[in-house]
């Protein structure tokens, strides 16, 4: 059993903040790119929690169900321009999502 | 939490301190209202209630201007009342209250709800005014993605239109990937200030007062300074600063262009509000000037630079406006790098805000009429022949160009020299270089559109290019903004009288 210590769970959110900074960068499905928006708010909640632990305050607990209810309005906004545009354009790769070019 | 700390705690919210604020969301879900207990003809009213609610809000708010609270910190520490706050709210309602007027007239134009427009205005509208108040950093997160994801919905409010969608899209994701990393930098801030082995450490990491002092003790912690680059990053985002600006064109694009001056204004000054709560004078991240100074002198000159020269080969106005309006961002910024010194450059952000506020709805007033139904098309060829076409509109155009350029007898003439003299006074004379070379270029592509309205004329192509959109008619209450704004621009431009001694004097 490894111990739990602040650094173990920092080392986690740094780890999937930066798996969502890449997939937001690279990926080209924007559902994908979606989830890795998520996955980097769920990155920062997760160290949020680590930290509000470790160092015995309770703010950061709170402050995470402002986040949650953040990303979910989040969501509830985005999947409705995705379907929206899918409905529009029958796609939803980035790369063919190029009307507004000068 | 013992039972005296809670009714302490409770005793600190005073509701009235965010009155006008409290007033929107009433208004707000009252226009919902209506539309479902209002038969069908009365609906055209709703908008015309949603933009008196504003001005009502504002007279009101400006009567009650040295309310109490003002000085004070309240909500626990939540929010904090300053006179540059209360300058901001009112900003923010009267920008509202011009986003509305041009609703009014670009919706008419589409098959599309209307209430909805208006009512998620109103509540972004609010949040901005918390925002510009937020002392600390919940409400700053919950307050500025209350604006964000309002915005989002605005900008892909046309959803018939491809280019509406592709640039609520574009927004959502770039804006969700700014609010990531903000989010981000604010968990480390909050980790790294109440981490016991540290000399200073606090509680409440996330109170600007708590974390400057703890700054104070610890300039050069690695994680605190990650964490501010961070934020800084995020807030860069909104602004639309160099190299976070990617997104400006596109989006300005795309979106209806009431929603595009909502962005280039309320959502811009948005930016700054927290950018001088952050780093201005006092601010949360004051204690390591060493280290946010460089980073935001860089962002200016690289934006100022970037912005102008991006602009020269636009050929739809709400491209160039996008682009013009990023390099007014850099200079802007350079105000906030000399507000640390010199405390009058508060107040000269904040006046050339308010030049950049009736410079731009004059301009953006304008291109609403000459807009048709395909809200994204409007080229700069399309103003051909206005100056006979339209007299009036095409003098309010040139009034508010030529204050966004800064042509000495205009508003934003005095903007971009009260700023400029603050960074001058605060030894960074060299980019004042940089600043004048930008100021040149720009001239370049505002007179261009001034030109293409004044001196050329309409000669229909004879192949089957598709002709350009038939203007709107110019009625009585967009004629008085209009023509208020292009007045106040001259004026403000001569006189500055109280409110000019007031915001440097301060």
């Amino acid at each position: 059993m490894i111990p739990a210590t602040l650094n173990g769970y920092l080392a986690i959110a740094v780890a999937l903040f930066a798996i969502g900074l890449v997939g937001v960068l690279v990926r080209r499905n924007t559902l994908v790119v979606f989830m890795c928006l998520e996955l980097m708010l769920v990155a920062s909640t997760l160290a949020l929690v680590a930290f509000s632990r470790f160092n015995g305050t309770m703010d950061g607990n709170v402050f995470v169900f402002f986040i949650l209810t953040v990303a979910a309005a989040e969501v509830a906004v985005g999947l409705a321009i995705i379907v929206a545009l899918f409905r529009k354009r029958q796609t939803i790769q980035i790369d063919q999502l190029n009307t507004l070019k000068h | 939490m013992t039972l005296e700390a809670v009714k302490a705690a409770a005793e600190s919210n005073v509701w009235t301190a965010i009155f006008p604020e409290l007033m929107l969301g009433c208004i707000a879900l009252l226009l919902l209202a209506l539309e479902i207990m209002l038969p069908k003809r009365l609906h055209s009213l709703i908008p015309d209630l949603a933009a008196a609610g504003l001005l009502g809000t504002l007279i009101g708010f400006l009567v009650n201007w040295d309310s109490a609270s003002v000085g004070t910190t309240t909500f626990n520490g939540l929010l904090i009342h300053s006179p540059t706050g209360q300058f901001m709210r009112a900003f923010f309602l009267l920008a509202a209250f011009f986003v509305c007027l041009l609703g009014r007239i670009a919706l008419a134009k589409q098959r599309m709800p209307r209430v909805e427009f208006f009512h998620i205005v109103l509540v972004v509208t609010a949040a901005m005014m918390l925002l510009a108040q937020s002392n600390h950093f919940v409400t700053l997160f919950v307050a500025l993605e209350t604006l964000t994801i309002g915005l989002y919905i605005l900008v892909a409010y046309h959803r018939t239109s491809t280019a509406s969608l592709e640039a609520g899209l574009k927004y959502l994701v770039m804006g969700a990937l700014s609010s990531g990393m903000l989010l981000f930098g604010i968990v480390l801030l909050y980790g790294v200030a109440g981490n016991a082995a540290l000399p200073g450490h606090t509680a409440q990491g996330m109170n600007y007062a708590e974390l400057a002092r703890f700054l104070a003790a610890n300039p050069n912690n690695f994680v605190a300074c990650l964490g501010i680059v961070l934020v800084l990053a995020g807030v860069a985002f909104k602004i639309g600063a160099f190299p976070f600006q990617i997104w400006v064109p596109d989006v300005y694009q795309g979106a209806p262009t009431p929603v595009t001056a909502f962005l280039a204004v309320g959502s811009k000054a948005a930016g700054f509000a927290v950018l001088l709560a952050l780093c201005g004078p006092g601010g949360a991240f004051a204690p390591c000037a060493w280290l946010t100074e460089p980073i935001l002198m860089a962002m200016a000159v690289a934006t100022i630079l970037f912005g102008n020269i991006a602009a020269l080969t636009q050929h739809n106005v709400k491209r160039l406006i996008g682009l013009s309006g990023v390099s007014h961002a850099g200079f802007l910024l350079l105000g906030v790098v000399a507000a640390r010194q010199v405390p009058s450059a508060v107040g000269a952000i904040q006046f050339y805000l308010l030049a950049y506020l009736i410079a731009s709805f004059a301009v953006f007033g304008v291109m609403t009429h000459l807009a048709g139904a395909e809200d994204s098309d409007q080229e700069l060829d399309h103003y051909a022949g206005l100056a006979k076409e339209h007299p009036f509109l095409a003098t309010v155009l040139a009034v508010g160009l030529g204050s966004l350029a800064g042509i000495p007898p205009l508003a934003g003439f005095m903007g971009k020299f009260l700023v400029f003299v603050a960074v001058f006074k605060a030894g960074h004379g060299t980019s004042l270089i940089i600043a004048a070379i930008g100021v040149v270029i720009s001239i370049y592509y505002y007179f261009g559109w001034i030109k293409a309205a004044f001196f050329e004329s309409w000669a229909p192509a004879a192949d089957a290019a598709p002709a350009r959109p038939a203007r709107t008619p110019v009625g009585l209450a967009a004629g008085l903004a209009l023509g208020t704004l292009a007045v106040a621009s001259v004026v403000l431009g001569f006189w500055q009288g109280p409110l000019g001694s007031w915001l440097v004097l301060k």
